[in-house]
């Protein structure tokens, strides 16, 4: 027994209590993917809406007083949609595998929670705490092999769509399963090596290290262009989505790998490639858009007047909540002019969004005038480099984070943007495409940019 | 301490998923096993000092090879979709031999003193690169054995696709005969 405590007492004594807080409130960071889900499936069905020019849906509603009916912009919808997976029928088709018929469906979802604890959420925050200096790394796991661990975790959720296949008995979902064995490898194999380049040039494989590197150097991609693209093609396979869905293509597979599921068995499949590519933005906003550092500032620069950034930050927001109002109110005018037959109805309900956007307006105004005139923290040097107090690490933490999620919601509408513009590809040409022609420029990038950073004297 | 704890679990789970494989009698759950009897393996590497052994081991075995190996299984067990059985000839070969290795193993276990310091061994990225190519003079580097073993799958994967190749013309050259 006394073994055991003094175990847990060494593990405890290691750290003070404001480190264990901030360790342990970053775990709240695993749920960032689920929340993409939230975001992105509405963004979904209404983008598809918008670019084949109808509203999409957004019928369903809550009613309250004085405001009416409220759709909160097809947010309810896609409630109603979610409940109602939830309450049907778990069905498990006669002849299939039970066990790994109802386990296939929780391994890409339960994978989706593993793979953000290797994301570098903000900068390394260091400040000052009573006399000791406490520096804690931006990611939950701060590891030397970052890139290669979520590279490898990610890897194994395919495992979910072969399993689906196999145990569901059924031709449609078989030929599903194996197509997607087929990508994955062969798309895998792309993703590695346009990273290659990138890699070489940081000469790390910490997240950490290949931001900091964009911060004081130049984004990803500006370095590797060439590198973007392929690996953007390439991880729009990874996550299954047209114009590579050909593991689940309906003309000639029903629905590929998830023909036999339904209910909420389906719904984790559904959730599984949303997070995949909340994940994958992430991803790709991180190696090449500079993850979470703010374009054209440094974090010293930005720590130094936190006053003023927190300002920006602030009208930013501002600005967005006009944006928000002003499309509020073309709407409003365009819809008062029409002879819609529930134009009052409407109306009523854009009342709320109107008085919510306004408050939020000023709030954020007053927040920048006070931020500006109020915020002006002192710093102690420590090494030489001014190190700050703990509001100050906090803030910027924020802020990185907030870049980074702007970043990667940019590069989500671009999966969706993709998906509604392009048709399907065959499947012999998908093959085609990753084998002889991605490949090859990762490749021929790879050893270019391997000359280059010889001549130029990197390392 | 606690990686005493952390390592007797992942070595269960490595041992009895290994067990797994070798009992199981459809060849897509021994392929399942080998898949968790290498994760946890990943997990001692990490436990070890060396996590880019153990990430690599994740990625390259459990991750792609695995993932090719039950394609493999799928194409070829779809038209029977039958047990193999547990035991058949072959089997009179592999136990003894199996058997004969585990106790070597276990007398080589026994034989040496038991300790277990996660701190003492070190591999990370940066030691493991240079132990592989650094050339410099009185280092020990691996860089040219590297390249030839590069050369050497590069030449038999050649040769395969070229036999692959080969069969897939003959069949066609078969077709149009008839």
């Amino acid at each position: 027994m006394e073994f055991i405590t003094n175990a847990v007492m060494e593990v405890v004594n290691s750290k003070t209590w404001i480190e264990w807080l901030i360790t342990i409130a970053k775990f709240a960071l695993c749920f960032v993917p689920v929340c993409y889900i939230l975001l992105l499936i509405p963004m979904e069905r209404r983008g598809a809406g918008f670019m084949q020019d109808r509203q999409g849906p957004n019928r369903s509603y809550i009613k309250i007083p004085y405001f009416g009916k409220i759709r909160a912009l097809g947010y309810i919808q896609n409630m109603c949609d979610g409940t109602k997976l939830f309450f049907k029928e778990l069905h498990t088709p006669t002849g299939a595998n039970k066990i790994i018929y109802n386990l296939a469906p929780i391994i890409p979802f339960a994978l989706t929670f593993l793979v953000p604890c290797v994301m570098p959420w903000f900068g390394t925050m260091t400040f000052t705490f009573g006399d000791s200096v406490v520096s804690i790394p931006g990611s939950i796991i701060d590891s030397d092999v970052g890139v290669l661990l979520l590279f490898g975790i990610s890897s194994l959720s395919a495992y979910g769509a072969v399993l689906a296949g196999w145990a569901s008995k059924s031709k449609f979902a078989y030929l599903g399963s194996l197509r997607t064995t087929a990508m994955t490898v062969s798309y895998e194999v792309c993703q590695g090596l346009c990273l290659m380049g990138l890699l070489l040039l940081v000469g790390s494989f910490n997240l950490t290290d290949i931001v900091n590197w964009q911060e004081h150097h130049v984004w990803g991609i500006v370095a590797q262009p060439v590198a973007f693209i392929c690996f953007l093609i390439a991880t729009i396979a990874e996550t299954g989505r047209a114009p590579f869905d050909v593991a689940e293509g309906e003309p000639e597979l029903v629905a590929g790998y998830h023909t036999e599921y339904g209910a909420m068995q389906f719904g984790f499949f559904y959730m599984g490639e949303y997070a995949h590519i909340g994940i994958c933005s992430l991803l790709i906003s991180t190696l090449f858009l500079g993850g979470y550092a703010v374009p054209f500032v440094t974090t010293e620069t930005m720590q130094a007047n936190m006053g003023i950034t927190l300002t920006a930050l602030c009208g930013v927001l501002a600005f967005l909540a006009l944006a928000f109002l002003h499309m509020i109110y073309r709407y409003s005018r365009k819809l008062a002019a029409s002879k819609q037959s529930n134009k009052a109805v409407i109306l009523q309900e854009y009342k709320l969004y109107k008085l919510v956007a306004w408050v939020a307006t000023l709030v954020f105004v007053a927040g920048a005038i006070a931020s500006y005139m109020f915020v002006n923290p002192g710093s102690t040097i420590v090494n030489g480099a001014p190190v700050y107090g703990i509001g100050v690490a906090l803030g910027t933490a924020v802020i990185h984070l907030l870049v980074l999620l702007a970043k990667s919601v940019i590069f989500c509408w671009v999966w969706i943007w993709v998906r509604w513009t392009l048709p399907r590809f065959r499947y012999d040409h998908v093959m085609h495409l990753g084998w002889k022609i991605i490949l090859n420029i990762a490749l021929l990038n790879l050893v270019v940019t391997a000359i280059i950073a010889k001549l130029v004297g990197g390392n | 301490m606690l990686a005493l704890v952390y390592f007797i679990i992942l070595a269960v789970i490595a041992v009895g998923a290994a067990l797994c494989v070798l009992l199981s009698k459809h060849p897509l759950y021994g392929a399942l096993s080998l898949i968790v009897s290498m994760l946890s393996l990943a997990g001692i590497y990490g436990l070890l000092g060396s996590p880019f052994i153990g990430v690599v081991q994740v990625m390259v075995y459990a991750g792609a090879i695995m993932m090719l190996l039950t394609f493999v299984i799928m194409v070829l067990n779809s038209a029977k979709d039958g047990n193999t059985p547990r035991f058949d000839k072959v089997s009179l070969f592999v136990f003894p031999a199996v058997i004969a290795l585990a106790g070597l193993l276990g007398f080589a276990l026994v034989s040496v003193p038991f300790g277990f310091n996660a701190e003492a061994v070190r591999g990370s990225v940066a030691f493991t690169s240079s132990t592989l190519f650094n050339v410099e003079e009185g280092s020990r580097g691996y860089f040219i054995l590297f390249e030839a073993i590069g050369v050497l799958l590069l030449s038999a994967m050649a040769a395969a696709i070229l036999m692959a190749k080969r069969r897939i013309g003959y069949t066609a050259s078969e077709k149009e005969e008839n």
